[in-house]
This record gives C-alpha cells, structure tokens and sequence, in this order.
C-alpha cells in the first residue's frame, strides 16, 4: 500500500478529528477569545460531564445495545448516597465510592435483564430511566447544597490553572482506549457487537460481556454524576436531563453505529470535544441560546452526513487496494 | 395423435459467473400438464436453471419459450404475465398478517379500493375449503409452523394466482408427513385441471413418486430428461453422479497418521425429532465423513456437541471423559470446535479485520496477563493467510470485503489457529470456487489431522470420498449406513443418503 493511500485512510478513520481541526483554526480566525487558553480550558471542563457519559453510550454501542438511562443514573447515583450520608453521617470518601458502587449496580441491572432476558434495551433501559428520574424528583428536593468538600473534588478541584474535572476526563479515556486498544477484555466488546451469535460460538460469552458494557455506562454516569454535582456545588433532581440524545450525537460522531461492533475512545473523544466546541463558539458568536441548540443540531446533522460518506470513501479505497493487488498477482503467475 | 402442448421450453441456455460455467447449453421441455421433475447434487446448476425459469438470474445466452412466445431472459414481472408462480425452499410470509391477508397480498382484492374484509374472509374460506386444508383464515401467520405456512403458498399459488406453471423448490422439504399428503393431493388436482408443475427435490424417491418426466442436472448440462415409467431409484442415482472416476482425485491415504487412541465418542446421542441413538467413535487423526441430505441431523447433530443446542439423552465422550456442554466457549476450553454451515450468520464478524476474525478463539493465547500481544497476533495472522492462501492485501483488511471462498478460508483458519482436539465440521466447502474449495480441503487433509480428530460434513458426497477414512451415512437423524475407504463409490454413498440400506450387516458382520 502506498504511503498517500495510508495517509487517506488514516485520515479517513479520524475523520472526527480533521472536522475537529479544521473547525478549531475556523474559530481562531473569526471568533473573539476563542483561541486564549482560559477558553480551551473551559472547553475542556465544561465538556466533562458530556465525555463520560459519550464514553459509556459509546461502550454500550459497541456491543449493538444503547442506553437510554444513563442521565438518569447521573442524577440518581450521587442522589440517593447523598441522602443516605445526611442521615448516616458517612465521610467523602466512602460516598464517592459508594456513588461508583451505585451506578455500577445500575448498570448490571440494566445489562442482566438485556443479556439474560433478551429484553430490548431501548425499552428496558427507557423504563429505568424514568423510574431513576422519578425517584429522584420525589426523594431530593429541588437540591442538596452544602456538600462535603471532599465529595465535590472531581468536580471543582483544581491544580494551578487546571480543573480536576480535565485531568478525570483525559486519564478515564487513556485508560478505556488501552483497553479496547490492547486488552483481551477490550476486543471482546467489537467482536460480540459486530456479530453476537458468531462471537458466541467462536467461544466468547457474549452476555457476559453485553452486562460488564451496561456496568462500565452505570460506572461512568455515576462518575459523571460526581462532576456534575462537584460543578454545580450541589445536587440537583434536574441534572443530567436531556444528555442522553448530546451523548448519542458524540458517539456517533466518534465513528460508533447502532449495528454495533464500531468505536474507539480517541474517536469519541474526538466527538466529545467537537460538540463542546461548537457549543463554545456559538456562545462566544453571541448566538441566542435557543438558536445554538438549532444550530448545533444542524452541524451534528451535517457531521454524521460526512461520517456516512466517509464509510464509503474508506471502503472504496479498500476495494480499489485489493483490485490492485489481486491483478499485480495475477501478472506475476 | 394430438401433439402434446408445451408449456415451457428453454433452447440452448447457457449461462456464465465470473470464472465459472453454471449451465452449459441446456435444453429442456416441458409439457403442459405434466409433473416435471428437477434433480441434481448441490452445485450441478440446478439452482441457477429454476432462477431462470423463475425470472431471477438472466441467462447468459439461449432462449426461453413460455406459450410459443420466445424471450432471452425473464423478470418476475413476465413471469407473472405468463401465470408462473414459484413457491421458494423457505416459506416468505408475512408473519405479522393473516392467512387471508397472506392470500390476498398484494392486491388484496384488486379493483377495490376499500378493503371488503368480509368478501376477503369469504373466499379465503372457500379456497382453503376446495384445498381441503382447514385452518381458521384470521390466524396470524406467526402461530402457524413452517410445514403449514409452506403449504398455504403452495395453496395461494394454485388457487389465489391461478399460476399455469407452478415451481415447487424443494417445497415438500419442510413439509410434515400430513402436510406432505395435502401436497401430493393438491398436485394431482393441478395436473387434472390441466396445469403444469415444475417439482425441484433431493429425494430421488419422492420424485418417482409425483413425477411424469424428471430431468437430470449433472455439471451444467442437462444429462438426460426421462419418463418415470423407464426410470427406478438405481438408474435415477447413477444418472445424478454420472460416472466420473474419483478415484484419481481422492487424496494421498493418510491413514497411516491415524493413531489408536480415541479422541472423541458419542453414545447413544438424541435429541427427538432431529438425531437419534447416534454412536460413534473417533481416533486420533482421523477423519470421518457425515454424509446426510440438509435435514437429515448433521447440522443439529454438531450444534448439539458444543451446547449451542441442548440435547435429550446420550453422552459425549472427549478424551475419555465423559462432557455436558453447555456453551462454545465451555466446548472450546476441551478443544472442540465448530466450524459453522451459516458463514455469513454464525461464523465471521464482518466489520471487524481478516486478523481479529483469526483470532477470534484464541484471545488468551495471544495476551499476557490479559493484555494482547500485537506482534505474536500479527505473526499469527499471516502465518494462517499464508498456509490458507487467503487472497487479501492486508490482515487488517475488513473480512466483509472479501469473497465467499477467502472468507470460508478464513472460517477455516480461526480453526486452525486453535489446533483444535477435535474439529466438527459443518460444510467447510459450501459455496466456494474449486481452487478455494481443493485449498481448503488440502488444509485440512494435510494440516489440520496432525494434532486432532476430524468430523466433517460436505454439501456433495466428493468432496468428503476425497479426504475422509471412514463415511458415515446420516438418514433422518439415524447413522444408517457405514463405508471405509476401500468401500468409497460416489453411487453406492448417495444411495445410501436417499435412505437405501447398502450393506451395514456386512460391515458389522467384518468387524465382529
């Protein structure tokens, strides 16, 4: 294969990442303080809590389920170990962890009545979705402020000039890219979404692996629900709604599909970071919050346009590659 | 004497793939009112005739006469015009409507545009009631087996599209014993009304039995259309295989590798209504043919092995161990592997690279404490697409973009690659070109024996004389028939597979 076809296609394959390029030296050209570093910064952190919850929709479409429930976990988790610790007088520490517990719970719940029941996920995990939000609005009021110092680390913490938040944001996805990049564990995830029933019988226990997909999203919201509350100093009943379909947009974004069997974290990232961007842009622009939202809706549209063309770009080159070799063959016999 | 009328005539058809001939100048008449009969192995272009005659595949050259109208190829849309229904091997419902809806789609009842669904009900009931097949018109389709659905598209062929011609494919093969009786009934019907039927079946018997006329379909040629009345089950087997000398083809004996421990034992293995009272034993670098019809057990058989399926009674023995199953994953830790018929369904991740498919089995054995190592996976991978010859530029090339004999080389390899104690192999030559099909057949000769003991099955009765010791004959979930090498005859071997006794007693009377 030729160097520039290796370029193209690696091009190709991050093609997130060029949208995300070319859209950053769009803005340090036409946007007002968008280049400072204060302002990446904030790109960063204020795409934290999306990125955790990208990061889990993500492993989840990996292995060909969704996860509608994932908001609702971010709210619920840190809620209800809040509640408890008030009356149970528990340090931070064992609230974080319990928080982490908690969402990973949920997520086996979710992924045992997936795997083991056949149940659909979208249906099963609307269902817990709307019974975590309930409880949510029923048992915390409006919000729990006053929180430990300790409990909203992750979330308010800083190093010098940089939020703890970032630091969690980038460590988690270096983490989960080694483990989906170089981990048996990991390359189990692409194999039982790209085709179940063949993973099945080359002898790997694809519920097994459907469940753990479910409890790393619950592990994740949980984790995203820490920052969320470190953020605000507070838990609140509303936090997280409507994250779920902005996490969908990132994981798709970063090169996931429904079909499953698709996705790494540096493209998911990569999602991430472009949403947070465009959302950053337009706020600087002086765009009209109503209007941002329309317009971000229209540039994710337009973004997974490209995606599909450039599925069919990356494969024609393949194509074209193997045609190639097969004739060069051919004439050497 | 009045000439006979003919129905449907093909002159000189020939039709070619990229590299291969699948009909070669076939002629063939059939007459109006009559039965005719298909036949041939898998892969002798009987497929490619009936999608011609039913308007899906165009034919490369010759022509085509329905009704003393000539055409080069058909669509189902003439096919439709010239009143030719074809009734598939796998009953296309749809399975969230009705009988009578099923009956009436897509038209429902034409020059209506308001559905009259008390008309409809009325004469989906007379049908079914002139059919003598009695089954309650509003059932939706999904309660209904496949045996009944099957045998309502055989009923809306004849009755609700008035078809003159009729194509049965392999119809009577998911059809029960009672249902198989409404069938034979249903036909005579037809043919008394003056209708034409074209029967496609693997059961030399069942042909007999419907058919005026059977033509015989051998390598891309039609080798002889005969009358039932000059034809018995013998000659109707030897016209099927002809009579090629494998003899040169079978590949050097390697039983010689054969050692005397046993690796691998059923006894008494059953599960109703698939397989029953299956016993067999195999040594150490041995391979032995299952050679059975698609619905005689031998996919059901394997499945149950490995614990994708359960099973009703009997034990596996591995090793000299006696195993339950319950998973692949728990059959693969023991070494036994199963390399799927349904390649596209079952076997390959098709999204995923040549390498990740290879390796698909052996994750542990390519990782340290669970962390891949790349270079021992990459040195794998290219050793097996070497061994195979797997045409591909790359192993990180997606398996989905290779064809059907590179990706079966690949099915083949993710076997390999675990060098297995025992394979079960369920048609790892179906659906692939000859060099893909000798390249894999050589593998596993050659290199897949050395370390374990080998289960094959094949869609034609060559391919396993080419490489087995021993072949076993499967007929409805029984072993009734057992050949060794010396024995192989491509004749006797089919036979056997249409449920003819040959000579077990001898067999047992030599052993004992």
């Amino acid at each position: 294969m030729s160097l520039k076809t290796k370029i193209k296609l690696a091009l190709l394959d991050n093609l997130v990442w060029v949208l995300l390029a070319a859209f950053f030296i769009a803005n340090a050209f036409f946007t007002p303080a968008f280049l400072g570093m204060k302002n990446q910064l904030n790109i960063l952190y204020q795409s934290a809590t999306l990125g955790l919850l990208v990061l889990g929709m993500g492993i989840v479409m990996m292995v060909g389920e969704l996860d509608l429930s994932m908001e609702a976990t971010l709210a619920f988790a840190p809620g209800i170990v809040i509640l408890a610790a008030r009356q149970l007088n528990m340090g931070p520490v064992t609230c974080i962890l319990l928080t982490l517990v908690l969402g990973t719970v949920i997520g086996f719940f979710n992924g045992f009545f997936v795997a083991k029941l056949k149940t659909n996920s979208f249906l099963l995990t609307m269902s817990s979705q709307i019974v975590m939000r309930g409880l949510v609005l029923f048992l915390v009021p409006f919000s729990l402020a006053g929180l430990d110092k300790g409990y909203t680390f992750l979330g308010r913490g800083r190093i010098g000039a940089i939020q703890i938040a970032i630091l969690v944001l980038i460590v988690v996805y270096i983490i989960f890219e080694f483990i989906f990049h170089k981990t048996v564990f990991g390359r189990k995830f692409t194999l039982t979404g790209g085709n179940r029933r063949a993973a099945y019988i080359s002898g790997i226990n694809t519920d097994r692996v459907v469940i753990y997909a479910f409890m790393l999203a619950g592990l994740l919201s949980a984790l995203a629900g820490l920052v969320t509350a470190g953020r605000q100093n507070a838990v609140s009943n509303s936090m997280g709604e409507g994250m779920v379909m902005m996490a969908f947009a990132g994981a798709i974004l970063g090169g996931c599909s429904f079909n499953g069997g698709m996705g790494k974290p540096v493209g998911m990232l990569g999602g991430t970071l472009l949403l947070g961007m465009i959302d950053n842009a337009l706020n600087l622009n002086g765009v009209d919050v109503n209007l941002v939202s329309a317009t971000k809706g229209g540039l994710i549209f337009l973004a997974i346009l490209l995606d599909r063309l450039r599925f069919k770009m990356s494969a024609d080159i393949m194509h074209k590659e193997n045609v190639r070799k097969l004739s060069a063959v051919q004439s050497n016999s | 004497m009045a000439e006979e009328q003919t129905a449907l005539e093909l002159r000189h058809v020939t039709k070619l793939y990229a590299g291969t001939v699948a009909l070669e100048d076939v002629s063939l008449t059939i007459r109006r009112g009559e039965v005719h009969g298909l036949i041939g192995k898998n892969g002798a272009g009987k497929s490619t005739l009936v999608g011609i005659i039913s308007g899906l595949v165009a034919p490369s050259s010759g022509e085509i006469w329905i009704n003393g109208q000539k055409y080069t190829s058909l669509s189902p849309i003439t096919a439709k015009h010239q009143h030719i229904s074809i009734i598939t091997q796998e009953p296309q419902v749809i399975e969230e409507s009705t009988v009578m809806e099923n009956f009436f789609m897509p038209g429902y009842l034409d020059d209506k545009k308001v559905i009259d669904w008390s008309e409809m009900r009325r004469r989906a009931v007379e049908i079914l009631d002139r059919a003598g097949f009695p089954i309650d018109v509003s059932v939706k389709m999904r309660n209904l087996s496949i045996s009944e659905r099957q045998l309502l598209l055989v009923i809306k062929a004849c009755f609700v599209e008035n078809a003159e011609i009729v194509i049965m494919d392999e119809v009577s093969a998911s059809l029960s014993q009672k249902d198989q009786a409404i069938l034979y009934r249903l036909i005579d019907d037809l043919i008394s009304a003056g209708k034409t039927i074209v029967f496609i079946s693997h059961h030399t018997e069942e042909l007999l039995r419907v058919c005026d006329w059977v033509t015989v379909i051998r390598d891309g040629h039609n080798v002889g259309s005969v009358m039932r009345e000059n034809l018995d089950k013998k000659k109707l087997a030897s016209l099927i295989v002809g009579s090629t000398n494998y003899d040169e083809q079978i590949m050097e004996d390697m039983s010689s590798m054969i050692r005397e421990e046993e690796v691998f034992a059923l006894k008494n293995f059953t599960s109703y209504g698939k397989f029953e009272h299956i016993s067999l034993s195999v040594r150490m670098g041995e391979i032995v043919g299952l050679a059975g019809l698609r619905g005689s057990g031998r996919t059901e058989l394997m499945k149950s092995v490995v614990g994708i399926d359960a099973y009703d009674d009997g034990t596996v023995w591995v090793a000299g161990s006696q195993k339950h199953y319950r998973s692949p994953a728990a059959a693969r830790d023991d070494g036994v592997l199963y390399l799927t018929e349904e390649r596209e369904a079952e076997g390959l991740i098709p999204i995923a690279s040549i390498q990740k498919n290879l390796t698909v089995s052996i994750l542990p054995r390519i990782s340290r404490w669970g962390v891949l190592q790349t270079k021992k996976e990459e040195q794998l991978a290219d050793d097996l697409i070497r061994t195979l010859d797997v045409k591909a530029f790359s192993r990180n090339q997606n398996i989905g973009q290779l064809s059907g004999g590179n990706k079966q080389k690949v099915l083949v390899g993710k076997i390999m690659a675990y060098t297995p104690l025992v394979c079960l192999l369920d048609e790892p030559t179906r659906g692939v070109d000859i060099e893909a099909k000798e390249s894999i057949l050589n593998t596993i000769h050659h290199e897949l024996r050395k370390q374990s003991c080998v289960i094959i099955t094949s869609p034609g009765v060559e391919d396993l004389i080419k490489i087995c010791d021993r072949i076993l004959v499967l007929y409805e979930g029984k072993i009734i028939d057992q050949f060794s090498r010396e024995e192989f005859s491509e004749k006797e071997i089919y036979r056997a597979m249409q449920g003819e006794v040959i000579h077990i007693d001898e067999v047992r009377n030599n052993e004992s």
